[in-house]
C-alpha cells in the first residue's frame, strides 16, 4: 500500500456502510418498480408480436392465395350473380314485376303499375 | 457484465440489471451530486431521483456503453433542479455554516467521523463545482483522469489542474489534519 495526495473521503461515502448502501439500492429499486413493470409489459407485448409475426405472415399468405384462387374461379360465373340478385329482391318482398322493370330500365305505364300492385295485394 | 448489456436488459424491465447499474454507478453519481450540492443527504436524495429518471429515459441513452457519462448529466440536471427548488425556499445549500452533516444520529454514532465529515464538507464548499467533481470522482470513486475527461466533457489537462488545485485547497482548509488515503493502484 502507498500513500499519495489523495484525500480520504470515506466519512462522506454512503457506500462504505454496506447495510446503509443496500438500503439505498433497495429504495431506488422500489421507486423504480412501476417503471420496470411497465417496461416488462411492453417488452412482453413486443416479444409476443416478434414471436408470432412469422407464422402470422405465412397464414396471411396462404389466405391470400386461397382467396385469389377462389375469385379466379368465381369470375367466369359472374352473370349468374344477376339472377341471384333478382331472387334476393323477390326474397325481401319486392314484387316480381317491379324487379323486372328495374332491370329492364323501361318505365311502366300507370295502368301497368296499378295492375301490378293489385296482383301483389 | 458490461454496461451496454445491463442497459439493454434494464430497458426490457430487468430489475436485477437495473440494480446492478445502481450498485456500479451510485458512488460516482453521489460524487457528482455532492459536488453540486455540498450536502450528503441532499446528494443521496438527488441520486435516487436521478437513477429513477435515468430509467424512465433509458431509451434516450444512445450509447449504452457510455451509460456512466450519460447518467452524470442526469445527476447534474437533477442537482441543478434541486438547488433551484432550494433557492425558492431561500436556502443556501453551499453555505459552509449550513452544512451540518447527516444529522445527530450519525454524529452520535461516530463523533470523530462526524467531525471529519463536517470539516470535509466545509472545505469542499470552498472549491468550485468543477474542482469538487474532479476531486470526489478521482479520490472517492477512483476514476482516472481519462475517464473524468471523457465522462464530464473536460480535457485531461483540465482534470489534472482541477485535482491539483482542489487538493491544495482542501489540505489548507483541513488545517493539516491527516486525510490522506492509502491506495493500492497507481493512476
Amino acid at each position: 500500500m502507498k500513500t499519495d495526495d489523495r484525500i480520504d473521503f470515506s466519512s462522506l461515502d454512503p457506500t462504505g456502510d454496506p447495510e446503509r448502501f443496500e438500503g439505498i439500492v433497495r429504495s431506488i429499486g422500489e421507486r423504480a418498480a412501476a417503471e420496470l413493470a411497465a417496461r416488462r409489459a411492453r417488452s412482453d407485448v413486443f416479444g409476443e408480436i416478434s414471436r408470432w409475426w412469422r407464422p402470422m405472415l405465412a397464414a396471411a399468405a396462404i389466405t391470400g392465395i386461397i382467396s385469389i384462387g377462389t375469385l379466379t374461379q368465381v369470375e367466369p360465373n359472374a352473370p349468374m350473380l344477376a339472377s341471384r340478385e333478382v331472387g334476393l329482391a323477390e326474397a325481401i318482398g319486392v314484387p316480381t314485376q317491379l324487379a323486372e322493370w328495374v332491370r329492364s330500365d323501361e318505365a311502366p305505364t300507370t295502368t301497368e303499375l296499378m295492375l301490378s300492385l293489385e296482383d301483389e295485394s | 457484465m458490461a454496461d451496454a448489456s445491463l442497459v439493454e436488459r434494464a430497458r426490457r424491465g430487468d430489475a436485477a440489471a437495473f440494480g446492478a447499474l445502481v450498485q456500479r454507478h451510485f458512488r460516482a453519481a453521489y460524487a457528482v451530486a455532492l459536488a453540486q450540492l455540498g450536502d450528503p443527504t441532499d446528494a443521496e436524495d438527488v441520486c435516487q431521483d436521478a437513477f429513477v429518471r435515468a430509467l424512465e429515459r433509458l431509451d434516450q441513452c444512445r450509447e449504452p456503453a457510455k451509460f456512466a457519462g450519460w447518467l452524470m448529466t442526469i445527476v447534474r440536471n437533477c442537482a441543478h433542479n434541486f438547488r433551484s427548488y432550494e433557492r425558492v425556499r431561500a436556502t443556501e445549500p453551499l453555505d459552509p455554516a449550513s452544512m451540518n452533516g447527516p444529522g445527530p444520529a450519525h454524529a452520535a454514532r461516530d463523533a470523530e467521523r462526524g467531525e471529519l465529515r463536517a470539516l470535509l464538507q466545509t472545505a469542499l464548499a470552498e472549491l468550485s463545482p468543477a474542482q469538487r467533481e474532479v476531486v470526489l470522482l478521482h479520490d472517492m470513486e477512483g476514476w482516472k483522469h481519462r475517464e473524468i475527461a471523457e465522462r464530464l466533457g473536460l480535457s485531461e489537462v483540465a482534470s489534472r489542474q482541477h485535482l491539483f488545485n482542489a487538493r491544495r485547497a482542501l489540505r489548507e482548509g483541513l488545517g493539516g489534519r491527516n486525510v490522506l488515503r492509502e491506495y493500492a493502484n497507481e493512476d
